[in-house]
């Protein structure tokens, strides 16, 4: 192959592990933009969506897009189990999150992290695992398109188009979206604060297992108990980029730092690339901490 | 010679005049009361002043001394000192130690803190506030934290405060304690005073002088009579409740 | 203007006096043991700087570990120096970094700057890799005369020297300005506190000594290994250990280590990650419900305990 077209060919799987990126890191964008909490545990919760994909993959041969909706349910559930355990506290009282209660948040969910990380160790080993998902590949063109990363594209887009159709046409949805604007301006139009919290927060963690099964067609021998710790800042640098509470913006900081990864990839080692994408995040927090979207 | 000078004072704000050619003069131990509709530019004005904010062109003296190309810190130093319009307390220390700060980082070179201790509890009594001296600050009414940022303010020997609508929100009587409680402090301390506020009856009996702003622009200046019957500044106020009361 | 130092700081003069006895009469397998507890209590003591007193969370204070850990390995294996020099080395590395570091990233808040040290952390791992001369594969190991009680003196020192400063910082008019930063940084400039200046201080103290401690550490086990030595578990070790003890106060960093290392100590031979496991948990549980540590308890419970606990 031709230079321009190796570059097409980059160009073309980093979009699509683009997509991906942008779903597993969407979840924390809700939950950021909305309870204004930083999940640094997030990690962790895409290393399980992930292990649910292997383990339904094992014992009732479900690819990992038909894994997405079971691990979604379930996030569902641990999402509202996270709020009432670490946030509900927090933020019964208070209008915006203080400083104290941040700090609290952060050293709270850093040590689930590490706790859900060691349990994962204990509970699956440390033995990397794989899902073999392999439906064929397109020819377009020159380009072989492996159809599993393509559908799961496909599908990521649609979860993160979903999202915002919820957010922005149905009532649940602009009662999310009030609260994370003015707190107490969600009781005044009629909605209880801590369950819009509460559904938001469940849907992120929806969001985030499910991304984490889509990611394994990209993994298919990196799943693991510490796979977290290099997803979770990948997606806290995607949501700087796209500015956090901005839903497209996990698109837009997604697609960037899978194009970044991939054409790196090309031209030096896989360290130096992602240590180059994680760098990104201190330019762009001094010089645009809004994000990259307008 | 003026205490406080500002000079052809502009802010953009990406496309939105905030500010235009503010110009006034604070004449030493003076208090000059700054009005305006709402959106006028008067928050802005102050933060500018207190090195909050850089101006887009334009200058401020402290004087005869530059201090609008300073941070907000070094402006203490200098000597003005601003309250905050939503009160700011250090709410896990105590009223006391928050007043203690402003000893120790102000402009009075007192270093130790348990000097400094006892110089907040001398101001924090001079405001009225003695009592309150241990209670977490954090754990003060709204009108008290509004004393405390009094009390900071003053406690860092500023020569010229800036006060961000200090008497908003206070009963009839609380509204008379306040302004008197004001008088006795600029007559026992002689500080230069911009205060800015909605409440008219306070900028009427405290104000030597007054500077009206409407969208930035500074439309009249005078006495405290002079500038409430001036008709400009009742068309600017049109439909405003805040007469005096 | 030094005033007469309390209750506090002669109780943790005692705890260290012991410290020193027990190394002295006790023999090499205590002072060998206890090599580990001070290096995690000077660890502690370092982060308190940064997170506890101005309250800024550094997730990824375990590179200033790292980068004391690979000066000293590197001086030794290297240049045959003297270990002292190395962790001199690594203690100036520390500074120096967290001064670089510091001007860029101590401007962001809360959680930007908590997940800008991640960050740092990551691509230093990646980038340590890169380089032949930090080891193949980021290891380094060297073979030193075993010298238990240089090592353990040399870190008792450098936690001596830490509560004295974290003593003193407290009670001075620093105190005062690092408390309000922690409270509400914007209002500390409105009265006069430079944060910039403060913040940036209590960073490059935290990496002065994360440095010297780290370093201290390689040298006790005779090398460094790039995946352990930026292993985010000493992160949480460090934050639990202020979080326990207390964070900000003089006595909570040499408390928290105390009692996050005696179980680790007899759990690190049962199952390796019963200690992450049990730490986060207790980490958790302190966040939520008592973030201001077994001090902050004791002192909310009792008037004189106040008074007397710093």
């Amino acid at each position: 192959m031709v230079a321009t077209e190796l570059i097409v060919r980059d160009l073309a799987f980093g979009l699509m592990l683009g997509c991906v990126f942008s779903v597993v890191a969407h979840g924390l964008n809700m939950i950021w933009g909305v309870v204004k909490v930083v999940n640094i545990a997030h990690g962790e919760f895409i290393m399980l969506g992930a292990y649910g994909a292997y383990f339904l993959n094992l014992f009732a041969g479900l690819t990992p897009l038909e894994t997405a909706p079971v691990d979604a349910a379930i996030g569902l559930l641990v999402g509202y189990a996270f709020y009432y355990a670490f946030l509900h506290r927090e933020l019964r009282n208070k209008e915006t999150i203080t400083l104290q209660s941040e700090m609290v948040t952060l050293a709270a969910t850093f040590g689930l992290s590490l706790f859900v990380s060691n349990l994962a160790i204990i509970l699956f080993t440390g033995n990397p695992v794989g899902v073999n998902y392999n439906p064929g590949t397109l020819l377009f063109g020159y380009l072989h398109v492996p159809l599993a990363a393509l559908y799961v594209a496909i599908l990521s887009v649609l979860i993160i188009g979903g999202t915002w159709l919820f957010l922005e046409r149905t009532f649940i949805g602009s009662a999310i979206r009030a609260y994370s604007q003015d707190v107490t301006a969600t009781e005044l139009v009629g909605a209880n604060p801590a369950k819009v919290a509460s559904l938001a927060t469940g849907l992120g963690f929806a969001v985030t297992m499910a991304g984490g099964a889509l990611l394994t067609v990209w993994i298919p021998v990196g799943i693991n108990p510490l796979m977290g710790a290099l997803y979770a800042p990948i997606s806290f640098v995607i949501v700087v980029l796209g500015g956090p509470g901005k839903m497209w913006g996990s698109l837009v900081g997604g697609l960037t730092l899978g194009v970044v990864i991939d054409l790196a990839q090309a031209f030096t080692t896989a360290q130096i690339a992602y240590a180059a994408a994680f760098l990104i995040l201190i330019p762009v927090l001094v010089f645009r901490p809004e994000g990259l979207l307008k | 010679m003026p205490i406080l000078q500002a000079n052809n004072v502009s802010k953009n704000f990406g496309g939105v005049q905030a500010l235009k050619d503010v110009s006034f003069d604070l004449p030493d131990s003076a208090v000059l009361g700054l009005i305006g509709p709402n959106g006028s530019g008067k928050s802005t004005l102050l933060n500018i002043i207190a090195g909050l904010e850089k101006p887009t062109s334009g200058i401020v003296k402290l004087d005869s001394k530059r201090i609008d190309n300073l941070r907000a810190n070094r402006v203490v130093g200098y000597g003005v000192a601003k309250t905050h319009q939503i009160p700011k307390p250090f709410s896990n220390m105590t009223t006391r130690e928050n007043v203690a700060v402003a000893v120790l980082y102000g402009r009075r070179n007192i270093h130790s803190p348990s000097l400094a201790l006892q110089e907040a509890e001398r101001t924090l009594s001079l405001v009225g506030m003695g009592s309150r001296k241990d209670a977490p600050a954090g754990s003060l009414t709204v009108q008290e934290k509004k004393r405390l940022e009094l009390a900071r303010a003053i406690a860092t020997g500023a020569s010229v405060l800036l006060l961000d609508e200090v008497f908003a929100g206070l009963s009839p009587d609380e509204l008379k304690d306040s302004i008197q409680l004001f008088r006795k402090l600029h007559e026992e301390l002689g500080f230069s005073a911009l205060v800015v506020e909605h409440v008219m009856r306070a900028v009427l009996n405290l104000s030597h002088n007054v500077i009206v702003l409407e969208e930035g622009h500074v439309i009249a200046t005078g006495s405290p009579d002079e500038v409430v019957h001036n008709d400009k500044v009742i068309e600017a106020y049109l439909g405003s409740k805040n007469s005096a009361a | 203007m030094i005033e007469k130092p309390g209750l506090t700081l002669y109780g943790l003069f005692i705890v260290m006096a012991l410290l020193a006895a027990a190394a002295l009469l006790l023999g090499v397998a205590v002072s060998s043991l206890l090599v580990l507890l001070l290096v995690y209590a000077a660890l502690a003591y370092s982060i308190n700087f940064i997170t506890g007193m101005i309250g800024y969370v550094d997730f990824g204070h375990v590179l200033f570990m790292a980068i004391g850990s690979y000066a000293l390995a590197a001086m030794i294996s290297y240049y045959g120096a003297n270990p002292l020099l190395g962790v001199g080395l690594g203690a100036l590395l520390g500074l120096v970094f967290a001064l670089g570091i510091g001007l860029v990233i101590l401007r962001f808040r809360g959680v930007y700057f908590a997940i800008a040290t991640v960050v740092l952390v990551l691509a230093a791992y990646n980038i340590v890799l890169q380089f032949p001369q930090l080891g193949a594969g980021g290891e380094i190991i060297f073979n030193l005369t075993f010298q238990p009680l240089a090592t353990y003196f040399t870190i008792w020192t450098i936690v001596l020297i830490e509560i004295v400063l974290t003593y003193y910082v407290n009670r001075s008019r620093i105190g005062f300005g690092i408390r309000a930063i922690k409270n509400e940084e914007d209002a500390a400039s409105s009265v006069g506190v430079s944060p910039r200046t403060l913040k940036l201080t209590g960073y490059m103290l935290g990496g002065l000594f994360g440095g010297a401690a780290g370093a201290v550490y390689a040298w006790s086990i005779s090398g460094v290994t790039a995946g352990p030595a930026f292993d985010f578990t000493f992160s949480l070790l460090m934050l639990a250990m202020i979080i326990i003890g207390g964070v900000g106060t003089s006595i909570g960093p040499l408390l928290g280590a105390i009692v996050v290392y005696i179980p680790s100590y007899f759990l690190l031979t049962t199952v390796a990650q019963a200690q992450p496991l049990i730490i986060g948990l207790l980490v958790i549980i302190m966040a939520l419900f008592l973030p201001d540590g077994i001090v902050g308890l004791l002192r909310r419970s009792n008037e004189r305990l106040r008074l007397l606990l710093e």
